[in-house]
């Protein structure tokens, strides 16, 4: 016989991978714009000035990447958007949206018993390392503003956080700030914009 | 080798869209069309298109290294100098191939002549694997064929073993360009065929593909939507237009198993038909083959232009041995041409549209096996996308 023993098939719709919800628990944060609005919520301004300081350097490390300003001002605004310290091997300019607040992860969460690097003790035992265990806070993190929706601090992965100044309540593992990637989409297909078909 | 008109299954269609075949019909012309079928002997099978493919086959697989040493034939198949390497570390690393389709002249006597090899992204897979099969089971079943009739076609079967041994990585992705039904159809049917055969598969259009690079913009890896890292990648896209995108270069420091290799490159242009005519001169299955230069006289009767790059019979233009014209409008105007002589099609009558049809045989092969044909018909010289699609069967 010439022909397949059997032509089958099993239909299968590929689904997308399915978000691991679990039963986290929330945790607070507080949201400002800038440490002196922090102060002013009646927070020490010390510590206000601490994690808006961190916010602040893990800003040009997480923040989405462009390759035009228009591109970047598409989504964030007009005047929204800077250059990235980033360059590429070539000499080629990333642009990124300003930092419009920050997240401050560990200041509602204070005298819990987490320390960063110190030995985990007690029922809290998380895995080493695991910032999201309960009581450790969120990442302390920069936030933006897209330009469709200014009232909502997000993200540098665009993940809504607050619509305003103040105490927020999250899932750690929903504002993890992924570091030191650049993402770009789109870098395929675009001669088949211009060619009728890609098969043969 | 004959050609019987037929009757229609009843109800073909409803059961092409339940297992999404909703390309049948373009533009309100028949692409499938089961109002006739194609019979040709189990010799005109074996002893002129079985092993003939093969051998083809063979004879292109022996160029393909020579091709990547060779800084001529790789300028000559206007391959980008940037890619030279990588094309010879896919080839010198034995990154493997899936499957291929070359187009004969066949006309039921005397030797097959190779066309062309669509060797990179062929289609027409899920007609020929599984529809055309289906349908040769029914009309058995149905009585209209006797049960000893046969098919060339073994392409899931080889589809399916292929999967199963082929090295991938887990998860494997697949690709193609969003809006595009027929090559998603194409698609979809091997992503079928390697869940069965025990793949975990997973889609993501061309366009939603992101390359991740670290905070210099180096070490650029190709990752899914969720940002999760593509390992292994089944492309329904060229790679003639790949290496001209953006993305392209990434490809080359990506750690990123590609299937088609990029060895193919050299395989889905139509310069390889003047570099085997020049190796395997008078060959019984070749037509002569040259490449078009700037001193090159204008074509004469019996030849054919055809740009390197060029699918479904675009921006080809033929003049018949009776000084015919004949030409196919496209997108492909922008590239260096071969010439290649003049084989006509062979002529049936089709009394379904009471008008003459000419068909081009399509012979796959899987891995480097002959696994089966495809027949196309037009109502010209130039096969095209819009040519449609007829089953064929074995009966002595």
């Amino acid at each position: 016989m010439k022909r397949s023993k059997k032509a089958a098939l099993v239909l299968t719709v590929p689904v997308a991978t399915l978000l691991i919800a679990g039963c986290e628990k929330e945790v607070q944060g507080m949201v400002y714009s800038s440490p002196e609005e922090c102060s002013a919520g009646g927070w020490n301004t010390e510590q206000c000035e601490a994690e808006y300081a961190k916010a602040k350097a893990l800003h040009p490390q997480v923040a989405p990447k462009y390759v035009s300003k228009e591109e970047c001002e598409a989504d964030f605004g007009d005047g929204k958007c800077e250059t990235a310290p980033q360059q590429t091997a070539s000499g080629h300019s990333f642009f990124m949206p300003m930092m419009m607040g920050y997240l401050a992860g560990q200041m509602m969460n204070r005298g819990a018993n987490f320390q960063p690097g110190a030995a985990t003790s007690g029922t809290n035992t998380a895995a080493a390392g695991n910032k999201s265990a309960a009581g450790a806070g969120v990442p302390t993190q920069p936030l933006y503003k897209s330009r469709d929706d200014r009232g909502t601090y997000r993200t540098a992965h665009n993940t809504p956080v607050a619509k305003g100044a103040g105490p927020v309540s999250l899932r750690p593992s929903q504002v993890q700030p992924r570091v030191g990637s650049l993402v770009r989409r789109g870098g395929f297909g675009q001669q088949a914009a211009t060619r009728s078909s890609y098969g043969g | 080798m004959k050609r019987i008109s037929v009757a229609e299954r009843p109800n073909w269609r409803t059961y092409a869209e339940e297992v999404g075949f909703n390309f049948h019909t373009f533009d309100g012309e028949p692409y499938w069309d089961e109002t006739a079928y194609y019979q040709f002997s189990l010799q005109q099978v074996e002893d002129d298109l079985e092993a003939p493919t093969e051998e083809l086959h063979q004879m292109v697989m022996d160029m393909v290294g020579d091709i990547t040493r060779s800084e001529e034939m790789l300028t000559q198949l206007n391959i980008p100098r940037d890619y030279w390497s990588y094309v010879w570390n896919s080839w010198n690393g034995g990154e493997p191939h899936l499957y291929g389709r070359m187009d004969l002249v066949y006309s039921g006597t005397g030797p097959a002549k190779l066309l062309e090899l669509n060797y990179d992204t062929p289609t027409s897979l899920f007609e020929t694997g599984f529809f055309q099969w289906v349908w040769l089971e029914e009309q058995i079943r149905n009585g209209v064929l006797p049960a000893r009739a046969d098919q060339f076609n073994s392409l899931q079967d080889k589809l399916e073993q292929a999967f199963i041994e082929l090295e991938l990585s887990t998860p494997f992705f697949f690709t193609s360009v969003r809006d595009n039904a027929e090559d998603r159809g194409t698609v979809n049917y091997l992503m079928d065929i390697a869940t069965q055969s025990g793949r975990n598969v997973h889609y993501i259009a061309l366009e939603d593909i992101g390359v991740l690079t670290d905070a210099k913009g180096e070490n650029p890896q190709f990752v899914d939507l969720d940002d999760h890292p593509i390992k292994g990648l089944f492309k329904l896209y060229p790679w003639e237009f790949m290496v001209r995108e953006d993305f392209g270069r990434a490809t080359l420091a990506a750690n990123t198993q590609m299937v088609e290799p990029a060895w193919k490159m050299l395989l889905s242009n139509k310069g390889i038909l003047p570099l085997l005519w020049s190796r395997y001169p008078d060959h019984p299955n070749l037509l002569p083959a040259f490449f078009e230069t700037a001193s090159s006289e204008p074509m004469a009767a019996g030849w054919v232009r055809k740009p390197l790059f060029s699918r479904e019979g675009a921006n080809v233009d033929l003049i018949t041995g009776g000084g015919e014209e004949i030409s196919a409008a496209g997108p492909y105007a922008d590239g260096r041409y071969i010439r290649q002589a003049f084989q006509a099609l062979p002529k049936f009558r089709d009394e379904h549209r009471n008008a003459d049809t000419y068909a081009m045989v399509g012979s796959w092969v899987v891995g480097d096996r002959a696994a089966g044909i495809c027949i196309r018909e037009d109502a010209t010289l130039i096969t095209r996308d819009s040519s449609r699609f007829l089953p064929h069967i074995i009966l002595d």
